[in-house]
């Protein structure tokens, strides 16, 4: 029996405020909370709530990834969703991954401050859901065989990673491989889990609308052990709106998949019934954003260059309980200039209008806090 | 086709002067076209297309805002009427100042019209007080013309909101640049401390909100110099209102400046402000990002409906836009980044799209 390895990734950054030269000195504020809670208030609505209490109805086992910084802000702003998750895990199974508690870029710069960031996600992570996961998955699927080195420290047995073009015209991205440290490798199918995250409402799509009988078909068409379908969690409710019928697809999706001799699984579960099919040695960062799927989307241009170089070199001043939220990848993100389809997607989630004006807010903060705390050295 | 004009370089050079020249130009090769214009010079000047001098000797601009200059444009569109050549298939009017030759002319002969709207009496007054005179030449301009042409979205939607034309009928055509004049240098991105504003100092053009910026700025960086490259109705004013907020040695005035020696104030410069109150296209934009030298511009300028290389900011916001200018004077690779993207996508501009553009206008007639 084929399995159906579901991965959402859940996570929020605490953006960074409105932040002019005028400002410098003055303000203190860095972070947006009012905006942060607008936001974390209304995906809880649309999306966090609706899809944890149907995966919980359904008992459905899937692999869940919450991000530490997400998980602060629910806390603060929406507590039912983590209680909710509890429930969910108890119900069902489930599995949460472990990554960078921040969503930082840590790990391609400083593997200390990476190894202490997942440490922390673990440790919260232990004590909230009284289990050890051991399945990790890196800020957007950023990994190679560096990344796959430093968590070998650690007590991880899964990793996750995107299956990109180069990669599965060698491997196929339905099976399980090894990776140079012995760690499981799940690859990213990218395109069945972009049939539901990117084309399931869009009219121009020559196989809209999709329906669960549809989709099941070409799943289990598709050759294999593993049908690996990881997407961003909001992609029930917020990026696809209710009005699209995506739960409505969700839920029959999950009814009918055994009528097609397909399983739900955790990623771990996976890992235990199934035989990896060799080794994949990846050599170069590759990640699950834009079309290059590279760093790109958050080192491709100078500004974004510019932002990192100057936020590593003020490490060892500003305090760490800002300095950690500042290295968060949805910073560079939004300040990606892109190619012209992905801008529509950066464009979507930038909260400043535009690449330039993220760019001059954080720039703003790093000298302010470059003039306050580093002597402006 | 015949196309009742205004202005023509070398003769009096302002933006519609400009259109005129580079569109006929190309246009000229591909089709028979015959511009009208009011007499200007009496010497043999070589243009790509005909040109028939009406005998009438124009004083002003169509910018200027008196009554002399409405009594001038009323006479010119009278003799216009007499020496037109009935053969035109279509007219093609440039602005109010054409509109009622060429609204008679289609009744007479029973031709084609074609509008092409580079601004409207809501730009020109910097919605402050509009004629009412114009305003109605412009709508009934509208209402006769069979297709309009509107230089930005930003002036499709005045035509349609404010002049409740059908926007079915109004093609939006982006002006285009003289890519050889501008593009041709390397910019250097080292800091030069120099903050352009460069055009014609009126309301419209939003020079005022440009002072403003400059006062807020030096607060923080007491060094930059401002400049106001042009001359206008608001120069004396503008002047003033400098010299009260103590600005006597940031603001500098240079008045007139001329095409070539405008390239070299934008390359010159680290920066260049269009703080307009109301523009339809804005030029000089694609000028200032052609050269490589970033520019800051108000939401309600038109071309930057088609540019995400440059900043917007509303036009009176003078704090936004001073967070602005300070930021791009402060950080080298906003400077750079700006300015290699900029020129990048004002390479898109051509006369050639433009004229293409056009022809399709006149086509589908």
């Amino acid at each position: 029996m084929k399995l159906i390895v579901m991965f959402l990734e859940a996570h929020q950054p605490r953006r960074l405020s409105n932040f002019r030269y005028q400002d410098i000195g003055i303000r203190e504020n860095y972070f947006w909370d009012e905006k942060n809670k607008e936001i974390i208030k209304r995906i809880s609505q649309n999306s966090y709530i609706p899809t944890l209490s149907l995966l919980k109805d359904y008992s459905v086992p899937i692999t869940l990834s919450f991000s530490g910084i997400l998980l602060e802000q629910l806390w603060k702003y929406e507590p039912t969703v983590p209680d909710l998750l509890k429930e969910y895990f108890k119900a069902s199974g489930g599995e949460m991954a472990i990554e960078s508690y921040y969503h930082s870029l840590s790990s391609i710069w400083n593997p200390e401050r990476f190894l202490n960031e997942v440490r922390k996600d673990m440790d919260i992570k232990k004590e909230i859901y009284d289990k050890d996961f051991r399945t990790f998955r890196n800020t957007e699927m950023i990994y190679s065989d560096k990344i796959d080195e430093i968590v070998n420290q650690l007590n991880v047995k899964n990793v996750l990673t995107e299956g990109t073009d180069s990669i599965i015209s060698k491997y196929n991205p339905n099976f399980i491989y090894k990776t140079p440290f012995g760690h499981n490798i799940f690859l990213r199918n990218y395109r069945l889990s972009d049939d539901i995250s990117f084309r399931f409402s869009n009219r121009e799509w020559n196989e809209y609308p999709l329906f669960s009988e549809k989709y099941l078909n070409w799943l289990s068409n598709s050759p294999g052990d593993v049908i690996n379908l990881f997407m961003d969690f909001e992609t029930f409710g917020e990026h696809q709106r209710k009005e699209t019928g995506i739960f409505e697809f969700l839920e029959a999706f999950i009814e009918r998949a055994k009528d097609y001799n397909l399983k739900f699984a955790t990623v771990n579960e996976a890992a235990e019934s199934i035989t990896p099919r060799g080794q994949i040695s990846i050599k170069e960062y590759i990640s699950w954003a834009d079309i290059p799927r590279d760093m790109s989307a958050w080192l491709g241009n100078e500004l974004q260059k510019d932002l990192f170089e100057i936020l590593k070199s003020l490490e060892k001043c500003i305090p760490e309980e800002i300095y950690n939220y500042l290295l968060t990848s949805d910073h560079f993100y939004y300040v990606s200039l892109g190619t012209t389809p992905d801008i529509t997607v950066h464009s979507y989630f930038n909260p400043y209008g535009s690449a330039y004006d993220a760019y001059i807010n954080f720039r703003n903060i790093l000298e302010d806090l470059r003039l306050r705390y580093c002597n402006g050295n | 086709m015949g196309v009742l004009g205004w202005e023509l370089p070398p003769f009096f050079a302002g933006g519609l002067g400009i259109h005129t020249l580079n569109l006929f130009s190309i246009l000229g090769k591909i089709i028979d076209i015959t511009l009208y214009i009011p007499k200007f010079t009496d010497k043999d000047i070589h243009y790509n297309f005909k040109v028939k001098m009406v005998n009438y000797d124009p004083v002003g601009s169509p910018y200027e805002r008196n009554k002399e200059f409405y009594q001038k444009v009323m006479d010119y569109n009278e003799i216009l009427i007499n020496e037109f050549d009935k053969d035109h298939d279509i007219i093609h009017m440039h602005d109010w100042i054409t509109v009622p030759a060429g609204i008679k002319l289609k009744e007479k002969y029973r031709k084609k019209l074609v509008f092409t709207v580079h601004s409207t009496e809501y730009d020109r007054s910097g919605w402050f007080y509009p004629q009412e005179r114009i305003l109605k030449i412009e709508k009934e301009g509208m209402m006769a013309a069979d297709r309009i042409i509107a230089v930005s979205h930003y002036t499709k939607k005045i035509i349609s909101e404010k002049f409740s034309i059908n926007p079915a009928k109004v093609t939006v055509i982006h002006n285009g640049v003289k890519s050889s004049l501008f593009s041709s240098f390397n910019k250097n991105y080292d800091l030069k401390n120099k903050v352009l504003y460069f055009g014609r100092v009126t309301p419209q053009k939003g020079s005022k909100f440009f002072i403003e910026a400059a006062y807020k700025v030096n607060k923080y960086i007491p060094s930059a110099e401002f400049i106001v490259a042009g001359e206008g109705d608001q120069l004396n004013e503008i002047k003033n209102f400098s010299k009260s907020l103590g600005l006597e040695n940031t603001v500098n005035f240079y008045g007139f400046v001329s095409e070539s020696e405008s390239v070299r104030l934008y390359l010159d410069s680290d920066v260049f402000i269009l703080p307009a109150v109301s523009e339809p296209f804005g030029m000089t934009v694609i000028e200032s990002l052609s050269v490589g030298t970033p520019a800051i511009i108000s939401k309600t300028t038109g071309v930057g409906e088609a540019l995400n290389n440059v900043l917007k900011a509303d036009f009176w916001d003078t704090d936004k836009i001073a967070n602005y200018i300070i930021a791009v004077l402060k950080y080298r690779k906003l400077r750079e980044t700006l300015g290699n993207f900029g020129k990048l996508e004002a390479s898109r501009f051509s006369w050639e799209n433009t004229a293409l553009k056009t022809l399709e206008v006149y086509n589908s007639l």
